[in-house]
């Protein structure tokens, strides 16, 4: 068996700093997708022999890094973690192709960040030491700060130093409280760990309510911050809609927080010191953020701000999914993970063409586009399908499980999402509407499609959100093992 | 008979700077490059001594001197960064005709460093630190002709004398209420100290004394200029190695001579670090000379190490202590590669002549020379704490050392430190990487190559594998507990 966790990591970073050192575009953009497709080789190879049945960790390494600290370098992949690898596994290739034909500076530094970025955010969902979970929870600001920064709009520095400042000072406290975790668990038991499972179980022990409730709000607190979840969102709209189109693909593909939630919030969240109020925080924020993110979407003149407030939308179901702890509505919440990353990928895709090729993004400037791009305004339909959620596309599945089983334990917050979906279709349609149909803008002028690379890249993932939408069980049978084992935890303590 | 043995580091060290001194005067400046090789050896064997005899335990001189894994860690601090300084500094005194004054210069500052390390009793410490520091006054005015070189060096030399005074005087007053100067006698009469007022003034004495070495605010005064104004390679060996020589004088003295007085000291101690960190962070922001940056920058470091005294724990200390030599390898290298981009710029007579360590002359630096813009990055980067460096590790350890001693406020402003620090860091990268360069590309001297390459082996080696350094950093921190 190869050691697919380490692989994984290794391969596209590897690949990164081949990248940097290419001349030309060819080379950097060749190089950058073949690494991407080992890398999605390899993914599909530990999909092939994942075992979805079991919990369990799967691909298990571990080697002794800093023993007199506790640190080692521990990576696995289980069912909360295989499907966001095979996430961003198959969007970077296509996000590769998307770009291929584009031309800018330094793409030798374009595509190593890519990839550095992939390698990082594989790090995060694997690693089982917290160490190495941080080392690269951290390693994923380089390149997206890069990405704003050098290829971004008008604000680029501005949205870039904002998004680095917010998430890197909520980093902080979030260390503070591995920190904390870390010295109580010695304390606790003699024995200094950073192994994560182990510190989850550890904290069970710990005497002080107090304590434990301080290091869940701050480790939980660096996680909402990255997803983003409302009120600690105010990085996202600048930062996704600066960076450049690939970059925004990143920022998606940035499922850390949500991760983090299910990894290491959830089974902690049943020992802090009052869970009730920790789950109706939860609740309050997910369907806050549900329900904040629609309605300022709705008000958005620029289609790129307009798709990045619908995604802290739809992250907020996977809070209040979170939040529901019912195995399937936790379930929903991480199928609504990979779901949002496949979906928004093609919004962002499709903002990026049209930000192209008619020079603006002002949704009132745009107009009857579908006769001029016609190939974009199909995707581009499946994808805006899927974002409101219609039945049959990925985005149903997950917040159909969401609404249904949070209502078990949130009614309160599920009745304020659905308010939500309401508005959700209201301005995906009307953007939709106003951009895509009706009359053409002449001022436009003589505008172009989208070029076949493109097509073939964004038509693939909506094929994918279809094949999904139809038939989840490849990624949710695996989600529903998983969940079950956490919500089984919770149960067990009369939660 | 004393068995001198224990002492081979010393020996090789002075050893060499008595030869290089000797056989200078006979040699013509051309040849006079050989030395600059000879020195480096010289402390290279040093350096392999003092590993060598890692785990030994000896007090000699009638107990004023002793060998334990605290000094030998230490000894590890300064020879480390004396390697570095004298491989750089080969290129620095390229023809020039003072080459063994320069050598033997660091090597004797090396040597009284050494002996502040294992130094277990105040007067031998006072004439040790007397003799580091009386070798770097002279070394910082090294340039003779450069008024900010010898404006730098004036200051030093001025404030330094007064601390010394100061210190002495302290440990005239320790003296007087105990009426020894062995550091364990000390210790074990210091309810003398504790219930004389004589001892709060003693340790306000002895805080100034070596808070100026430290460079803690607000004693810090001299240290922009002198590290501004010396020469690179010097302001190099006075951050990363003479700073440190405060930091285990202060270790010993009050850890363990006055301990009676922790209280007292501690309280001190969190003021300084405080003060010091978010000083040094500030004020750092707005310096558009890297040199000036790094020093403030460095007050930045020596606060967070104060930390240790704050903190008091043995992971504190041992974050404290692995967090001298982690710095000693990242502000080394960064004082190095400053030095050459100075070299490049005077050497090609364009640019900010003036203020040849501008950040202007970094514009572009990934493109001229790219490994100094390279190593430069890893050492700031090292400096602010990011995976997989030195700085990375040891800001873990201390930082994290404030939560077990449940000092969340502390851990918050140094994090909060930390994070700002990022700001002036990131910016000097920014410069080196993403501004266009103005100049050709330039050939780098050996000699540089050579100490870059050797600092930023350091720093990844502690940052990727540092349970070895880590190990030792225990073993000395057990000595103070």
């Amino acid at each position: 068996m190869l050691p697919v966790a380490s692989l994984l990591i290794l391969v596209p970073l590897i690949f990164a700093a081949v990248t940097f050192f290419t001349k030309t575009k060819e080379q950097a953009a060749g190089l950058g997708f073949l690494g991407s497709l080992v890398t999605l080789g390899l993914t599909l190879y530990a999909y092939m022999n994942f075992d979805s049945s079991t919990a369990a960790m799967q691909f298990f390494e571990s080697i002794e890094w800093i023993p007199s600290l506790g640190v080692n370098y521990s990576v696995g992949i289980d069912g909360i973690s295989m499907p966001l690898i095979l996430l961003i596994s198959i969007v970077i290739p296509f996000l590769i192709l998307y770009s291929w034909k584009e031309d800018r500076e330094a793409p030798n530094r374009f595509y190593g960040l890519i990839l550095t970025m992939q390698a990082a955010v594989i790090g995060v969902f694997v690693a089982l030491d917290f160490l190495v979970f941080y080392i690269f929870w951290e390693l994923t600001l380089i390149p997206l700060f890069f990405m704003v920064n050098i290829w971004g709009g008008e604000k680029r520095v501005h949205a870039s130093y904002k998004f680095f400042i917010y998430t890197h000072v909520a980093s902080l406290v979030m260390l503070l409280g591995i920190f904390g975790l870390f010295y109580a668990s010695w304390q606790q038991t003699g024995i200094p760990t950073f192994d994560i499972r182990e510190l989850v179980t550890q904290f069970q022990f710990f005497e002080s309510s107090l304590l434990r409730d301080a290091i869940f709000l701050s480790i939980i607190f660096g996680f909402l911050a990255k997803m983003p979840a409302f009120p600690f969102h105010s990085w996202l709209p600048d930062a996704y809609s600066e960076a450049p189109t690939a970059g925004s693909v990143l920022f998606v593909l940035l499922k850390i927080g949500g991760y983090g939630l299910f990894r290491i919030s959830l089974p902690m969240l049943p020992n802090t010191g009052n869970p009730d109020l920790m789950i109706t925080m939860l609740g309050f924020l997910g369907s806050f953020s549900i329900l904040y993110g629609a309605l300022v979407a709705l008000r958005q003149k620029d289609l790129k701000r307009m798709i990045a407030y619908s995604s802290l939308s739809h992250m907020g179901f996977v809070t209040l999914g979170a939040a529901g702890l019912v195995t399937l509505s936790v379930s929903g919440a991480m199928f609504q993970q990979f779901s949002h990353g496949l979906i928004m990928s093609i919004l962002f895709m499709s903002a990026g063409a049209i930000q192209t090729s008619a020079g603006t993004r002002i949704i009132n400037n745009l107009g009857g586009l579908a006769k001029k791009m016609p190939k974009l305004t199909v995707v581009m339909m499946v994808g805006f399908m899927a974002s409101l959620g219609l039945p049959g596309l990925t985005g149903f599945i997950a917040e159909f499980l969401v609404l249904t089983f949070s209502y078990v334990n949130l009614p309160g917050f599920v009745l304020l999402a659905l308010l939500a979906i309401v508005i959700t279709a209201g301005y995906h349609l009307w953007a939709m509407q106003r951009a895509m149909f009706g009359v053409y803008n002449e001022k436009l002028g003589d505008i172009m499609d989208i070029n076949s690379l493109q097509v073939f890249s964004m038509a693939a993932i909506a094929l994918l959100v279809l094949y999904f939408g139809l038939n989840p069980s490849p990624v949710l049978n695996m989600m529903i093992t998983n969940s079950e084992a956490i919500v089984s935890l919770a149960a067990a303590l009369g939660v | 008979m004393e068995n001198l043995m224990f002492l081979a580091p010393e020996l090789a060290v002075v050893a060499t700077g008595l030869i290089v001194l000797l056989i200078g005067v006979f040699m013509s400046p051309q040849t006079k490059n050989m030395l600059g090789y000879l020195a480096t050896l010289g402390v290279l064997a040093a350096l392999a001594l003092t590993i060598q005899s890692f785990g030994t335990e000896a007090t000699m001189f009638f107990g004023t001197l002793s060998i334990d894994a605290l000094s030998q860690f230490f000894k590890l601090v300064f020879l480390a960064v004396s390697l570095i300084v004298s491989l750089a500094s080969i290129k620095y005194n390229e023809n020039s005709d003072h080459t063994e004054e320069f050598y033997s210069l660091v090597l004797f500052a090396t040597f009284g460093m050494m002996v502040v390390a294992s130094a277990n009793d105040l007067i031998l410490l006072f004439c040790a630190f007397e003799l580091a520091s009386l070798a770097t006054f002279a070394l910082a005015g090294f340039e003779k002709r450069n008024a900010r070189s010898l404006e730098g060096a004036m200051k030093y030399f001025i404030i330094g004398a007064i601390s010394s005074a100061l210190m002495l005087f302290g440990i005239s007053y320790v003296y007087g209420a105990t009426g020894t100067t062995s550091i364990p006698m000390i210790a074990e009469n210091a309810t003398l100290l504790a219930e004389n007022p004589i001892g709060l003034v003693a340790v306000v004495l002895l805080i100034a004394g070596f808070g100026f070495k430290m460079a803690l605010v607000p004693f810090h005064m001299w240290a922009p200029d002198a590290y501004q104004g010396s020469p690179s390679v010097v302001s190099s060996l006075l951050a990363a190695g003479s700073k440190k020589m405060g930091f285990v004088a202060a270790f010993r003295v009050f850890i363990v001579a006055l301990a009676a007085l922790q209280p007292d000291w501690q309280l001190a101690f969190t003021i300084l670090a405080v003060v010091t960190m978010t000083f040094g962070n500030v004020v750092a922001v707005s310096q558009t000379s890297v040199k000036r940056m790094l020093a403030y920058s460095s007050l930045a470091q020596a606060g967070y190490i104060a930390m240790a005294f704050v903190v008091m724990t043995p992971m504190a200390l041992t974050g404290g202590i692995f967090y001298t030599l982690a710095h000693a390898f990242m502000k080394a290298g960064a004082f190095i590669a400053a030095g050459a981009v100075v070299w490049m710029i005077t050497s090609q007579k364009t640019g900010n002549l003036d203020i040849p360590d501008h950040l202007d002359s970094f514009r572009g630096l990934g493109k001229r020379m790219p490994l100094a813009a390279l190593c430069m990055t890893v050492f700031v980067f090292a400096l602010a704490g990011i995976p997989p460096t030195a700085g990375f590790m040891a800001k873990l350890v201390l930082f994290s050392s404030t939560i077990q001693a449940g000092m969340t406020w502390l851990a918050v402003i140094a994090i909060l430190n930390s994070a700002l620090s990022l700001f002036y860091y990131a910016r000097l990268v920014r410069y080196m990487y993403f501004l266009p360069p103005e100049g050709k590309k330039i050939g780098m001297p050996f000699p540089y190559a050579a100490a870059l390459l050797l600092a930023v082996a350091g720093v990844l080696a502690m940052g990727i594998w540092p349970e070895p350094f880590m190990q030792w950093a225990m073993d000395a921190a057990q000595v103070l507990i």
